[in-house]
């Protein structure tokens, strides 16, 4: 799975005059909006797979909770995985793969599954204490993500996922689901026949659940594989990195997004495949809108942040995501970041380890810098997603006719425009000692 | 015994000063730190065996040393001074833990320390006029030079003007002590000698006043205030624990000493006036503290206020506002402690100490986190937060000083309120809020950085909790002063008698 973007002739165009003219002039070159450094090389991979490995408990919990924890009105245990889902096999990692992007294994990673015994303490425990001490996979973050995507689907105009969420068809299939979930209960029947919109509302935010899992099921190999290629020494710079995830992007850009239940072992079709909700479209591109770009301000700093006048009236506003966060408050308790930033720092590669000891305060802010590095390496899948849509959309890079080239160019600067606002660490991230 | 808490430090001083260059700055620090550590120890056995129930002088010395000046050497401690030695030997041993390993010129440094803690517990201690004027003047010297070498960059200004101020503050000690004596043609410079001296009350009003001058120099009230700022801003961290801490006790010891104890008619003349006095620099050190931009300059500021709470206090003749204002001396210098090193770690690991610069220190993982924590608890026991050793003081004061001056009190507790204010304004800006992703790549805090503040956050709190520990040693010394003076409401009585029935010749 390796391609190589050739370079375009920079002579066929005047520089750019965008305020982030080396940047696209890097874009144009087939390269990404980190620059390509071994540092920055070290630290993205590294940080792809530490994020893989929680990565692959959040997949598989996420489709556990859409498609077995479903309406349970009291999930307790949803973070308590059965083994059927750590066992089930990734469609994209195993011996039994659909395509096979990762040379491991199908089921649950072996790190991830060493540290769900005994976890930062090392030593085995009843698995509530485990939970109650945070001695865990953080599902939060997940959840967190999850929700981004459900609260900004309708205002991103993406694809046709969310609005098929408000159709007579999906209304049918959850109402059957729900009646047979709460079969032989009248309660929750009767809570049913009295908020319908609210059990409706629930069922969109299981699909979301499920639309999530399956996104991270892809990406959960792709990160393994990435730094498994690093350390072999096949992928050498930030482009090659680019250019695996942009060739994995169109590999699985077809896989189907769907949510099926799993009531008394019969499977209710809620968003059956057949209706053909492709990955990049439905999962991928409002996953990168979402999460990268939007999100919301940190649970706990909302009302702060809406007293001080500081967030937008308009959803389509709000730049809270990866790309624009403030990663310093990381560490701070209960934010999602931290709670990612926790997950990633138990599976952190021993090279990354070594070099965050080497600065600012080493292993005393390890969770910031590694934040910071998850921040990087973000941009580098963002630069993937913008040189996937240019494909999809525009012109080769190394297209002969001028025109072209301008239209590209264009996309590009429409793109980094984005990265104009004052939050935007665009700029940050050029210079190795933001950290 | 008390001999001890002079000249160990003093002979540890001599010793340190005269150390090869060879040996590392580290171990000189440690040499110091030892000594301090065995007069911290020594001065911790003293309050065991201090007798609570005897409100007069304990652990006599006295040694002949130039009786036709009337100048021997007297030492003895009450319920007062065993509190302010205390005081003494925990802040030079917390000025010591605060200062870098990395201080330059150690052998001079650390000795002139230890040598303010010796002068420092002399003047405590010293029972005769002459030797408390020597060690009060001895200690003027090493802080010149703690402040003149090792200050910031108005280092050299900062010294003359402390040197300037002090030794005014000498000079009319000097002459208030002279003139009682010589005015009461005692040849005797005893403190016990001059108690009850029966000079006519104006005299000792103009006598009480000139040290009041000369004290008030030293503590400072306002208007003798302008060289604090300076002098606390420019020394670095350990000296201006020691300077606010200490030596602005030494002050306030002086005023209470000497000024009430000396001249207990004219203090109650004075009393209405004093606690005046204390009510404007309370607002004034309140109001400017608002003012400032510097977090130093305002911790400095704070200062003024709360040693007006001292003279409030005591200002006011009962038995529990004296307490009070001995708790304070206490309580205030840690709480000063606690502040003036806290801010020294921030100047140190954040380059500043500007309210504008300074942002979200609480930040967990790159800010100053316990630092940060550190300085809410000293802010809180500053603003007189119940549970902490501020609120004792300031509510043994207040409890004791209303019925005999309520407006004077009412402004007091105006200014605690303005405390608030001012900590408050300094925790937002300085502790909350958002670090900034540009210049915050701080060193991290080390324990050693925290342990002062840790030992002062301990104290505060044990004290604020079981403020007995706090008031028991000068209770009964506290008592007996009051109760040596005249009421003030006599005072006045009298005066209005003397003024309607003057005494009429008698007819033979």
């Amino acid at each position: 799975m390796t391609a190589t973007l050739i370079p375009p002739s920079t002579t066929k165009l005047p520089p750019s005059t965008h305020e982030f003219a080396e940047i696209v002039h890097r874009l144009e070159a087939g390269g990404a909006m980190l620059p390509d450094t071994p540092e920055n090389l070290m630290q993205i991979i590294g940080l792809y797979k530490a994020y893989a490995v929680p990565m692959d408990f959040y997949w598989r919990d996420l489709l556990y909770i859409a498609e077995q924890v479903f309406l349970n009105p009291l999930p307790f245990f949803k973070y308590f995985i059965s083994d059927e889902y750590l066992r089930r096999q990734n469609h994209y990692a195993g011996d039994n793969a659909d395509l096979r992007i990762w040379r491991g294994t199908g089921s649950a990673h072996p790190e991830l599954l060493e540290f769900m015994e005994k976890g930062e303490l090392k030593q085995k425990l009843p698995k509530l204490l485990h939970h109650w001490y945070h001695d865990r996979i953080n599902m939060e973050f997940a959840e967190e993500c999850m929700r981004a995507m459900l609260w900004h689907g309708r205002d991103m105009g993406m694809g046709k996922f969310d609005a098929y969420l408000d159709s007579e068809e999906y209304q049918q299939n959850a109402d059957r689901a729900i009646k047979a979930y709460f079969k032989g209960n009248p309660l929750m029947l009767g809570l049913y026949k009295a908020f319908p919109d609210m059990f409706l509302e629930q069922v969109r935010q299981m699909s979301y659940y499920a639309n999530l899992g399956l996104f991270w099921e892809v990406m959960a190999p792709v990160f393994f594989e990435m730094s498994d290629l690093y350390d072999e020494g096949k992928i050498a710079s930030v482009p090659d990195a680019m250019n695996f995830l942009v060739n994995g992007i169109f590999a699985i850009a077809g896989r189907p997004i769907y949510h099926h239940v799993y009531i008394n072992g019969e499977c209710y079709e809620i968003i059956p495949k057949s209706k053909g909700f492709m990955w990049l479209y439905e999962a991928a591109l409002p996953y990168v809108e979402a999460v990268f770009y939007r999100t919301s301000p940190f649970r706990g700093t909302k009302s702060y942040n809406a007293q001080a006048g500081q967030v937008p009236a308009e959803q389509k506003d709000f730049h809270y995501g990866v790309l624009y966060a403030d990663k310093f408050p990381v560490g701070t308790a209960g934010i999602p970041p931290t709670l990612l930033a926790q997950d990633m720092l138990h599976f952190l590669p021993p090279y990354l380890v070594e070099y965050y000891k080497q600065h600012c305060r080493g292993e005393d802010d390890m969770l910031i810098q590694l934040a910071i590095s998850f921040q990087r390496s973000m941009y580098c899948v963002t630069s993937a997603v913008i040189q996937a849509l240019r494909t999809a959309l525009l012109y080769p890079l190394d297209d002969p006719n001028p025109e072209h080239l301008m239209a590209n160019r264009r996309f590009f600067e429409a793109q980094l425009d984005r990265f104009k606002r004052p939050e935007a660490r665009l700029r940050n991230i050029q210079s190795p000692d933001y950290r | 015994m008390l001999s001890v808490l002079i000249w160990l430090p003093m002979v540890g001083a001599a010793v340190i000063g005269f150390l090869p260059q060879s040996v590392p700055t580290k171990q000189v620090r440690n040499a110091a730190l030892a000594v301090s550590g065995v007069v911290l120890l020594w001065t911790i056995w003293l309050f065991t065996q201090f007798d609570l129930a005897d409100a007069g002088l304990q652990f006599r010395e006295y040694l002949p040393w130039i009786e036709t000046l009337g100048m021997n050497y007297e030492l003895a401690m009450d319920g007062l001074a065993l509190v302010l030695v205390g005081l003494n030997s925990i802040l030079t041993f917390i000025a010591l833990l605060s200062s870098s390993e990395k201080t330059e010129r150690p052998r001079l440094f650390y000795s002139m320390i230890l040598l303010v803690c010796g002068g420092v517990a002399g003047a405590f201690l010293a029972q005769n006029l002459l030797l408390f004027f020597l060690f009060y003047e001895l200690e003027l010297v090493p802080f010149y030079l703690l402040i003149s070498i090792w200050g910031g960059a108005k280092r050299g200004y900062a010294a003359v003007k402390f040197l300037i101020y002090t030794a005014i503050s000498g000079a009319l000690i000097l002459a208030g002590f002279l003139g009682l004596v010589w005015l009461t043609g005692n040849s005797d410079f005893s403190y016990e000698a001059a108690l009850g001296q029966k000079l006519p009350i104006e005299l000792q009003v103009v006598l009480l006043g000139v040290l009041l001058v000369g004290f008030g120099i030293k503590i400072p009230l306002v208007p003798f205030h302008t060289w604090l700022p300076d002098t606390y801003v420019e020394a670095s961290a350990p000296i201006a624990i020691l300077l606010g801490g200490v030596l602005a006790k030494l002050g306030a010891y002086g005023v209470i000493r000497f000024g009430l104890g000396l001249f207990p008619d004219a203090w109650s003349k004075l009393a209405p006036l004093l606690a005046t006095w204390a009510a404007i620099s309370i607002l004034y050190g309140a109001m400017a503290a608002i003012a400032q931009k510097d977090i130093k300059r305002m911790v400095a500021y704070s200062s003024i206020g709360h040693m007006g709470y001292i003279l409030l206090g005591a200002a006011a003749l009962t038995p529990l506002a004296l307490v009070g204002s001995v708790s304070q001396m206490v309580a205030h210098g840690l709480i000063l402690a606690i502040l003036f090193h806290l801010v020294g770690v921030i100047e140190q690991k954040v380059g500043s100490r500007e309210l504008d610069v300074l942002n979200g220190l609480l930040n967990p993982i790159r800010g100053l986190s316990s630092i940060s924590s550190l300085l809410i608890l000293g802010a809180m026991a500053s603003a007189g937060i119940p549970g902490l050793a501020g609120f004792v003081a300031e509510f043994l004061i207040f409890q004791g000083s209303y019925s005999t001056f309520p407006i004077q009190t009412l402004v007091g507790v105006v200014g605690t309120g303005l405390t608030a204010v001012y900590f408050v304004i300094l925790l937002n800006r300085t502790c909350f809020g958002r670090l900034d992703n540009a210049t915050a790549y701080y060193p991290r805090v080390l324990f050693e950085d925290r342990l002062p503040a840790l030992i002062l956050a301990g104290l505060i709190i044990f004290l604020g909790v079981q403020p007995n520990w706090l008031v028991r040693w000068s209770e009964a010394s506290s008592t007996a002063m009051v109760a040596a003076a005249p009421a003030i409401e006599q005072v006045e009585q009298v005066a209005v008698q003397a003024t309607a029935n003057p005494e009429l010749p008698t007819l033979d």
